[in-house]
């Protein structure tokens, strides 16, 4: 029985499927994080009937919006707590640059 | 001097022999480690190194912790993934990487060509691994 390892062994990253995602004096926006979970959880292929690919454009769209809303709720929730934490540990000016942000 | 993307040859053996167990939580602890381009790895590499390895903000010799996903089947194939991996706040310059366990004497398990220096700077370096599934996942036996 041979064991087929889909690995290809002098492959270029694109092979793989892997990539990189580099960022320059700022983290990810909300939205770039939506659009990358959007890809792992819908995949349309390219040779699917007109209209199935249509409808999966469509609902890969809608999961982009829902998560990026949810991400943008998620970071001010998140800054809530650091506001309060950084309050009470005596550092208003701090707390509110994150409450700024 | 190259990096050339290859599951490594030793960890194919080590698979037929158990040593690793890619389970979450219960399994093995893997990590990935960058490198410049100046590195040599391959699939003759059988285990990590520091030579030639990144460093920079926001990275640790030894690389980030990766987190597993248990292996499961679809159709005739078995797969698995693991979670994207993020190196905060980072100012650094890579070309490539090695994954490795962690918890098996670092044996290497697969080498990955990024095709080109990536660079963040003061930002976000993330690694995003493919949808996993059977045509897709890091690490497929089919």
């Amino acid at each position: 029985m041979k064991l087929d390892f889909e690995f290809p062994t002098n492959g270029t990253i694109k092979d793989l499927g892997i990539q990189v995602h580099t960022t320059n004096n700022r983290g990810f926006t909300p939205e770039e994080h939506a659009i990358r979970c959007a890809e792992k959880i819908v995949s349309v292929s390219s040779e699917a009937h007109p209209a199935i690919r249509a409808q999966a454009h469509a609902f890969k769209s809608q999961v982009i919006r829902a998560v990026e809303q949810t991400l943008c709720e998620a970071v001010k929730s998140d800054r809530t707590t650091i506001y309060n934490a950084l309050n009470e540990a005596g550092h208003p000016e701090l707390a509110d640059l994150i409450r700024r942000l | 001097m190259a990096i050339s993307q290859a599951m490594c040859t030793s960890f194919k053996q080590e698979l037929l022999t158990g040593t690793h167990n890619f389970t979450t939580s219960t399994g093995d602890a893997f990590k990935l480690a960058l490198y410049t381009s100046s590195a040599t790895l391959g699939a003759s590499t059988a285990a990590y190194t520091t030579t030639n390895e990144v460093t920079g903000t926001g990275y640790t010799a030894g690389g980030g912790s990766l987190t597993n996903v248990t292996p499961t089947t679809s159709g005739t194939t078995a797969l698995t993934d693991f979670a994207d991996l993020t190196f905060s706040t980072a100012t650094i310059t890579a070309r490539g990487a090695l994954i490795y366990n962690d918890d098996q004497s670092d044996k290497s398990v697969i080498v990955l060509d990024f095709g080109s220096d990536k660079t963040s700077t003061a930002g976000d370096f993330t690694i995003v691994f493919p949808t996993a599934d059977a045509s897709n996942a890091i690490i497929r036996i089919a």
